[in-house]
């Protein structure tokens, strides 16, 4: 193994790996971000060290459950009280390192666990700084490393004996005769094997009526665990004298200790095999962190998808809405109609008083021309449709983000948009204003080609405009009752009028034109709807490009190993 | 039972299952399920339990593995009917011992706890000790049925030990959830022989410590020894006086109770709105437009004026208006033309596009700042009333009272001058046609009579004509009054049934869900004890 290009491969992991985040509320979020939280905190506090100077003494870590008496352990093997104990859980708080004086060097600067800031004497109640002990009949080669427990109810606890164990060449891992089947510890045995991390087991305070029986059957359920020949190392219950187990029933741990302590190619191989082990872990963790990802990006493009479905759904109605031929309140289409039907329009577009005649009328019934009030309407109708609509989507997304949990929290805590937003009336007004005009450019671009069209436009764009409108909104039927009498007869005499003076070919693409650009300018108003909510969907989905990133940084490492 | 209760403070157990009912029938359609199952849960429980003997005591010995449940059962019981050893963990079921003739089988059998044992002692009479599983060890299905048992029991006597007393499991696990247990809840520090007395006093000091921490008030921490049988009496003493009170089981639904109304306050911190004068008159135009109000109004103005032409135009060309068709019974609204469906146009995406908005909005004020779900279930009510409106509306429009029946008196009187006039006419016509007649016959005419110098039979047609013409014009212009007043009428008409609808089908639902938040929250405030 080429420890640099190892170290240099983890070093580029870790970079892509602290762009990695899982900010959905997936359920398995939580536990995702917590896993790759242990593996950076792996990386840093272990891997980089480790690979840096593979000749650093051994770092035992002793971890285990409260009350386990793990501190009294390390007490009793270094012969005075540096880590204390007693009978109050969770007793150790404070992380103590025991080390031989000449190997104290390789603990005091930032080249394990870089965290945690450096403590000597006596440590106060309360400090998470790791407090360096140096002993020297600790034998060298190896450190002891008392962690708090792994599960009592400081929480800081949990945490900080989590980093420490993933800090360490190998678990000393204390339990008892009553604790031997807790489940929180055998979670940690698992890990444990999950990563090769070189394991051994006290099993403290075993009652003398148990001596039997409680090894032999944890023995039986480390076998079940796919962890046989882990070395349980017993120690029987005994009355302590001065907070310290006797030698005399330590003596298996004592004599384990020394020989791992004696045999520098024994201790070596510890390291190396913790070391192995902990590198070909990063393949699989990854793989369960890519998998995480996968459900994350894909349960946020579900969740983007079900805002653009409800927006698509919105632009159907709007479709439906203004192909209906209904959008004009029946008394602006029954002066629209009589306007047309007695042939006003034809004789004011062919006498050329289209202007005058509309100053007239304006002038006596103080009504606006009724192209004028055609075009207000059209815009109003289309604003109070596009409204409804992008309402209605905002409401069908709301309720399909909250029938999920990640989509429920983006609604509470994101702020994911209530409503549609404050500027979509004035932004569907202006766009069918700019459609409006459109369609008289059109008007006149068809005008300018024929010669008696081009007269009567100049004299009446805007009434063949309006004529133009209201055959786009007629042009698929669907109309029933007295509607049709209206509407229906409307459109048809619209249309005669436009074919009158275009002919069919010309009419039926100026009305396609006008149709296709009036949806597509609402389409586009519906889609940045969409997109408040799409944005927000993405913004918390992450990005694809971070799988690949990880697979490749993945790859360099399992070369390099 | 009634009189032990009421030595309680506040509302009976019975008032507040009541309120429990309540929420749940309000809650359970509107509610998230996750969140009102447990509570429906709560209260089957609550029946079933109150069915099985209230004053019988269920008091569960629960704690880690190792901690001496089972050897604490059996000095309890004084048998060893739990099995005890070293090996962990040891007990894999519930074993239950029963106490006396009263306690039921089917009290068990709802406990449904394999392993019974019947017991007897006068002081512990209608006892039910259980020894649970342990919850934290490797065999996930012990904690299975702890968390299935604890919700049954009516005490929890949690067994602790000096090395596992301040387990994650057993404090996040347990404790701290039902913290609002504390009244049925008595924790023990066994294996106190392993400890000093000093010891044994700050560890018991550091229990009290974390309970109280855990939210759980006025616990009390008994200190027992199985194996020197030190404290066991203290603790028999103690379950003693809980079987003689026999109000575990309803101080325990009780303890439910508050942990459910404190779980359920959540839906209720908020202000409802207020459906604001200014809204509902939005509606209502809204709605009105989308019934057609305008155009139905518009028709009765003009079916007005062609009735009043019709019977009382000038009669030379009354006849040319019969061939403009009615535009009421055009949409059908003449009452003869039967039946009370309207053919108004169907209403137009735009028509449905006004009243979806306009409910919508009305749901939103409604909605105020009331937590989730209740805006949601607003929203759902208003937006659910769009499409039975659009027919509702057409209905009521439809068997609106429209007034166009009504002749108004001057009609038959300006019809009957209007006959008079024409005779007049008539008869000047005939007179002179005859002395035109007798002209051409050159028949000497009898002397025309003549008023201020015109001839009578002139006076007559002329007359008669263009006084018709002129009793017409002005009828029309009557017409015309009347027309707009009738459109005012009916419009007012149209709206008051635009109005009745949109209260039965918008504002009323909406005030009804009001309501049923109301009575929801205070059913949870009457559910809690405080």
């Amino acid at each position: 193994m080429q420890t640099q290009t190892v170290h240099d491969a983890v070093v580029r992991l870790r970079s892509v790996l602290s762009e990695v985040a899982f900010p959905l509320d997936l359920p398995a979020a939580p536990e995702a971000t917590a896993m790759k939280l242990e593996l950076e905190g792996q990386i840093e506090d272990y891997l980089l060290p480790r690979l840096l100077q593979i000749d650093a003494p051994l770092l035992a870590v002793v971890g285990g459950s409260t009350g386990a008496g793990k501190s009294t352990l390390v007490n009793s093997l270094v012969g005075r009280t540096v880590s204390a104990s007693g009978v109050l859980r969770p007793t150790t708080t404070t992380p103590v390192l025991v080390a031989h004086p000449e190997d104290m060097r390789w603990f005091e600067g930032d080249r394990i666990l870089p965290g945690l800031a450096r403590a000597t004497g006596a440590p106060p109640k309360g400090s998470t700084s790791l407090h360096l002990i140096a002993d020297a009949d600790i034998p060298r080669g190896i450190a002891l490393l008392d962690a708090p427990d792994v599960d009592s109810v400081v929480q800081a606890n949990r945490r900080l004996a989590t980093q420490l164990l993933a800090a360490g060449d190998l678990w000393l891992f204390v339990t008892t005769a009553a604790r031997y089947a807790d489940a929180v510890p055998w979670e940690f045995l698992r890990r444990a094997r999950a990563r090769s991390t070189a394991l051994a087991l006290v099993l403290n305070r075993v009652p003398p009526e148990a001596l039997d029986e409680v090894p032999q059957h944890l023995g039986e359920m480390l076998n079940r665990e796919g962890l046989e020949g882990t070395r349980v190392l017993t120690v029987a219950e005994v009355v302590l004298t001065d907070g310290r187990i006797p030698g005399s029933v330590l003596v298996d741990v004592r004599r384990w200790l020394d020989a791992l302590a004696a045999d520098a190619g024994a201790r070596a191989e510890v390291v190396a095999s913790t070391l192995e082990g902990a590198i070909a872990s990063i393949a699989p963790r990854i793989d369960a962190l890519v998998s995480h990802l996968e459900a994350q990006i894909s349960a946020g493009g579900s969740l983007a998808a079900q805002a653009r479905d409800a927006y698509a759904a919105a632009l159907e109605e709007v479709t439906a809405g203004v192909s209906g031929g209904a959008l004009l309140r029946s008394e602006v289409l029954a002066r629209w109609h009589e306007f047309l039907g007695t042939g006003d329009l034809m004789r004011s577009l062919q006498l050329g008083i289209g202007r005058f005649r509309d100053r007239l009328n304006q002038l006596i019934t103080g009504q606006p021309p009724v192209e004028n009030e055609v075009r207000t309407e059209v815009e109003r109708g289309i604003e109070t449709i596009g409204l409804a609509a992008c309402d209605k989507a905002v409401e069908r997304t709301q309720a399909a983000w909250r029938s999920s949990q990640p989509g429920r929290s983006l609604i509470e805590d994101a702020g994911a948009p209530r409503s549609s937003s404050a500027r979509l009336p004035a932004a569907i007004e202006s766009e069918v204003r700019a459609w409006q005009g459109y369609v008289l450019d059109l008007v006149r671009a068809q005008g300018a080609g024929k010669r008696a069209a081009g007269r009567a436009v100049s004299f009446g764009v805007n009434a063949v405009g309006a004529a133009l409108m209201i055959a786009v909104f007629a042009q698929t039927g669907g109309l029933t009752g007295g509607e049709v009498a209206i509407a229906g007869g409307t459109a048809a005499l619209s249309q005669r009028l436009l074919e009158a003076l275009f002919g069919d070919e010309a009419v039926r693409n100026l009305t396609n034109d006008a149709r296709t650009d009036l949806l597509t300018r609402l389409s586009h108003l519906l889609e940045s709807e969409a997109a408040r909510f799409e944005d927000l969907a993405s913004r918390a989905t992450p990005d694809r490009a971070r799988i690949a990133e990880l697979r490749s940084a993945v790859t360099a490492v399992e070369a390099a190993r | 039972m009634k009189n032990l209760l009421s030595r309680s403070r506040g509302p009976g157990l019975d008032e507040r299952l009541d309120a429990l009912r309540i929420a749940v029938e309000i809650g359970r359609d509107r509610l998230q399920p996750e969140a009102i199952e447990p509570v429906s849960a709560v209260l089957d429980r609550a029946s079933e339990r109150m069915g099985l003997g209230a004053e019988l005591t269920v008091v569960a010995l629960a704690g880690a593995t190792g901690s001496g449940k089972s050897s604490l059962f059996n000095a309890l019981t004084g048998s060893d009917l739990s099995p005890v050893g070293v090996r962990r963990p040891t007990t894999g079921v519930a074993h239950a011992a029963a106490w006396g003739e009263t306690t039921s089988e089917a009290l068990l059998d709802w406990l449904n706890v394999p392993r019974r044992h019947g017991a007897s002692d006068p002081d512990l009479d209608g006892l039910v000790l259980l020894d649970l599983p342990d919850h934290d060890s490797t065999e996930s299905g012990h904690r299975l049925e702890v968390d299935r048992l604890a919700q049954l029991v009516d005490v929890f006597v949690w067994v602790l030990d000096p090395q596992k007393y301040a387990d994650a499991a057993l404090h996040e696990g347990y404790l701290r959830p039902l913290a609002s247990h504390a009244a049925v809840t008595t924790v023990v520090l066994n294996q106190t022989d392993r400890l000093t007395e000093s010891e044994r006093r700050r560890c018991i000091a550091d229990v009290a410590r974390l309970v109280e921490a855990d939210g759980l008030r006025g616990v009390k921490v008994l200190s027992t020894s199985a194996r020197t049988g030190e404290g066991v009496g203290e603790l028999r003493t103690l379950i003693a006086a809980r079987v003689r009170e026999e109000r575990a089981a309803t101080e325990r639904l009780s303890a439910d109770l508050d942990a459910v109304s404190a779980a359920l306050a959540r839906y209720c911190n908020g202000a409802p709105g207020d459906i604001s004068k200014t809204e509902r008159d939005l509606l209502v135009e809204a709605l009105a437009n989308a019934a057609g109000v305008q155009v139905v109004s518009t028709a009765v103005a003009k079916a007005h004026r062609r009735d009043a032409a019709l019977a009382t135009g000038w009669p030379l060309t009354r006849w040319l208006r019969r061939l403009r068709p009615d535009p009421l019974a055009r949409l059908h609204l003449r009452r003869d033309s039967g039946g009370g469906r309207t053919s108004l146009p169907a209403a137009t995406p735009l028509q449905r596009a006004q009243v979806e908005t306009a409910t919508r909005r009305v749901g939103l004020q409604a909605a105020g700042r009331l937590p989730q779900p209740w805006p949601e279930v607003l929203r759902r009510r208003a937006s659910g009333a769009s499409e039975p409106l659009l027919d509702d509306l057409d209905r009521a429009v439809g068997q609106t009272d429209l007034g166009e029946e009504r002749r108004p008196a001057w009609w038959s009187l300006v019809g009957a001058l209007q006959g008079i006039l024409l005779t007049a006419a008539a008869v000047g016509f005939l007179w002179l046609t005859v002395l035109f007649a007798l002209e051409w016959f050159q028949i000497p005419r009898p002397p025309t009579p003549q008023i201020e110098g015109i001839p009578w039979p002139s006076f007559l047609l002329l007359g008669g004509l263009l006084a018709g013409f002129l009793l017409a014009a002005l009828s029309g212009l009557l017409a015309r009054a009347g027309a707009a007043a009738r459109m005012r009428r009916a419009e007012k008409r149209l709206k008051g049934a635009v109005e009745e609808v949109a209260d039965e089908l918008v504002i009323s639902p909406l005030d009804q869900e009001l309501r049923a938040y109301a009575t929801f929250c205070d059913a949870v405030r009457r559910m809690s004890r405080r």
